[in-house]
């Protein structure tokens, strides 16, 4: 995965910075999340601090309702907090406007979201092309950086493949792909195993660890699956907006 | 692969909704097409007027006649070349007398027809059978095929300007070198008519037509015509044939107009149509939309999904439309129209100037209808937007 070096690793295997703890990829402070419902305020994050080291693998549980989600699109970048602090990479998202908002997320961020979201008109290498689209890579450079991510997700012979002829672990795989693709620092994975059976969801939590502890991507998953959340090496857990 | 590239793909997704609108498009265009061929034909003798032609009717209206001494008069202004008359008969043949079996019947001086309409091509023989006989007559090659008249032929038609029974004898079938002329007329002897009318009826004609030697010079030339035969007790007015073929036309305005404002509300049920189906697809892949936003996708580059997926629709739909319009205006339908309504459209032909039209306003009324859509994907909240489902 020559293409794909995860924090400056030359094409081997992830090794964390050595002598020193890692540096917080995520800090969070004081953050708040308020939404309207009619007049009346709800209040989804109160006052919640978070550090996400570099290269750590978080889960986030919860019961439904209590902000898990919300906490992770404010992660993200994909929305903002009504309070606080929100610094992901050294940057202050809460003064981005939305253009560099988005560029930023497609530079750092790769998604993963419970019903894998493919387009259902494109490939599967096409889907994971998608993202090429917004760098000045050239066609033939896409294409193949897009083989390269569908390899490393073992589906490089089903490439030519529409999402209706895989089945559902495999199509989370190749939206683990499109994740990967750029190369993003960050991978946010919003109940990544809700939509599939136990063997698919090993397989697909099997990719996950092999990119956080090869690739140093670092990740944070929302999750209900304890068996999803013992992967990881951190597990957060959240209730009625406050982390305990 | 592109965004435009994208944006076709999306075409895919409901291939019966896509067929429907591309079909829904390109009856439209067909019809658009077809109304603006049938305007452009109904004006083609207009278009097609000879530049060096100038006509002189009564200056009040074209129902009015002239003397026929007015004639001698406008040949002595200097640029006429030559000078011939025309008076409108309106004869009908009672065995053909349906309406779309109207056919132009004019009485004109045989000597000097076919010298100012020269486009008129007439065989020798057959000139000289006219000259001979007083009840001959030329008639345009689709009318004597429609009717299936041959020379020698007798006819009688009934006439309705002129009430009675009139006796001709085809002396000669004519073709024609521009689309000026109706290839369904029938021509016949000034002189037999006169002849035939009571005395206070005799010597008037209804306009005369002159070839002038300059043709940029007709309007001055014309001008001199009226100057000249200002003094007469019946004033003139004279206009080079176009605009003679316009003031005609212009008695069918209202039809005309009615046909323009239908094209182009053809047009806009096409924009209607299309604009529906490309926002019931945005209301279904709301959620499609939020993931691309969600990796960095900016809102323009939804819009350009959005808005290039009707234009490709409006395109494809345009090029099919134009297409099976060319296939029929080329085919049965174009020759059915000009054999049985030729006095209306002489020349039912597709111009580039209509295909280029229909095309362009396809594509451009595909990019406006989805414009409407590609607003609201401009303002999607993504975090709304990804939990929607479907």
């Amino acid at each position: 995965m020559s293409e794909m070096q995860g924090n400056g690793a030359p094409g081997g295997a992830y090794r964390a910075p050595q002598g020193s703890a890692p540096r917080n990829l995520v800090k969070l402070r004081g953050i708040r999340k308020t939404f309207w419902r009619g007049k009346e305020p709800v209040e989804v994050l109160k006052n919640l601090d978070l550090d996400v080291p570099e290269g750590s693998f978080e889960a986030l549980m919860g019961p439904s309702g209590s902000g898990k989600s919300t906490l992770l699109n404010l992660i993200a970048g994909l929305d903002r907090p009504t309070g606080g602090t929100l610094e992901v990479e050294n940057h202050d998202l809460t003064k981005f406007s939305e253009g560099d908002l988005a560029r930023w997320r497609s530079q750092t961020i790769g998604f993963i979201f419970q019903a894998y979201n493919l387009m259902p008109v494109l490939t599967a290498l096409q889907n994971v092309e998608l993202p090429l689209l917004l760098t000045k890579l050239s066609g033939p450079e896409r294409k193949k950086r897009a083989q390269t991510a569908l390899r490393v997700v073992g589906l490089e012979e089903r490439m030519h493949h529409f999402p209706r002829q895989l089945s559902g672990g495999q199509e989370q795989r190749v939206a683990i792909a499109r994740a990967i693709v750029n190369d993003p620092k960050i991978i946010v994975a919003d109940e990544p195993t809700g939509d599939l059976d136990r063997k698919s969801a090993d397989e697909v939590l099997n990719l996950l660890t092999k990119l956080n502890r090869e690739f140093g991507k670092t990740i944070f998953m929302v999750t209900h699956d304890p068996q999803a959340a013992e992967r990881a090496t951190i597990t957060h857990r959240l209730d009625k907006g406050a982390l305990l | 692969m592109t965004l435009l590239g994208v944006a076709t793909r999306n075409l895919l997704r409901n291939k019966f909704r896509t067929l429907a609108t591309i079909t829904g498009v390109a009856i439209a265009v067909f019809f658009f097409m077809m109304l603006r061929t049938a305007l452009a034909a109904w004006t083609a003798g207009a278009d097609h007027a000879a530049k060096d032609r100038v006509v002189t009717r009564n200056k009040v209206t074209l129902i009015l006649p002239l003397p026929l001494r007015y004639v001698e008069e406008i040949r002595q202004v200097p640029g006429v070349k030559e000078s011939t008359y025309l008076t409108f008969f309106a004869g009908k043949d009672p065995k053909h007398s349906k309406d779309e079996e109207f056919f132009a019947t004019m009485a004109v001086d045989h000597k000097t027809f076919l010298h100012v309409y020269d486009d008129l091509v007439v065989d020798k023989a057959a000139q000289e059978r006219w000259f001979e006989d007083r009840r001959g007559v030329i008639v345009g090659d689709v009318l004597a095929k429609n009717f299936g008249w041959k020379v020698g032929q007798r006819i009688n038609l009934t006439g309705t300007i002129y009430p009675g029974d009139w006796e001709f004898t085809i002396s000669g079938i004519y073709t024609v070198k521009t689309k000026s002329i109706d290839r369904r007329s029938f021509f016949f002897r000034w002189d037999y008519l006169n002849d035939s009318l009571p005395p206070r009826r005799r010597d008037l004609v209804g306009w005369v037509v002159s070839r002038v030697d300059d043709a940029p010079r007709s309007a001055a030339i014309g001008q001199a015509i009226d100057r000249t035969l200002d003094v007469q007790e019946t004033q003139t007015l004279s206009q080079s044939e176009r605009a003679f073929s316009t003031s005609f036309l212009s008695m069918l305005s209202s039809v005309l107009k009615a046909m323009d404002v239908v094209s182009l509300v053809m047009l806009a049920i096409m924009m209607l149509i299309l604009g529906n189906t490309i926002a019931m697809g945005v209301r279904e892949r709301t959620n499609e939309y939020g993931v691309l936003r969600a990796i960095g996708f900016l809102p323009r580059h939804i819009v350009a999904l959005v808005v290039g997926e009707a234009t490709v629709t409006g395109l494809l739909g345009g090029l099919v439309g134009a297409s099976l319009f060319y296939l029929a205006a080329k085919g049965v339908m174009g020759r059915f129209i000009e054999e049985n309504f030729g006095q209306f459209f002489p020349s039912f032909d597709v111009t580039p100037g209509i295909a280029t039209a229909a095309l362009t306003l396809s594509v451009v009324l595909g990019l406006l209808a989805g414009l409407v859509p590609a607003y609201g994907t401009f303002k999607l909240n993504i975090v709304q937007a990804l939990r929607r489902v479907g």
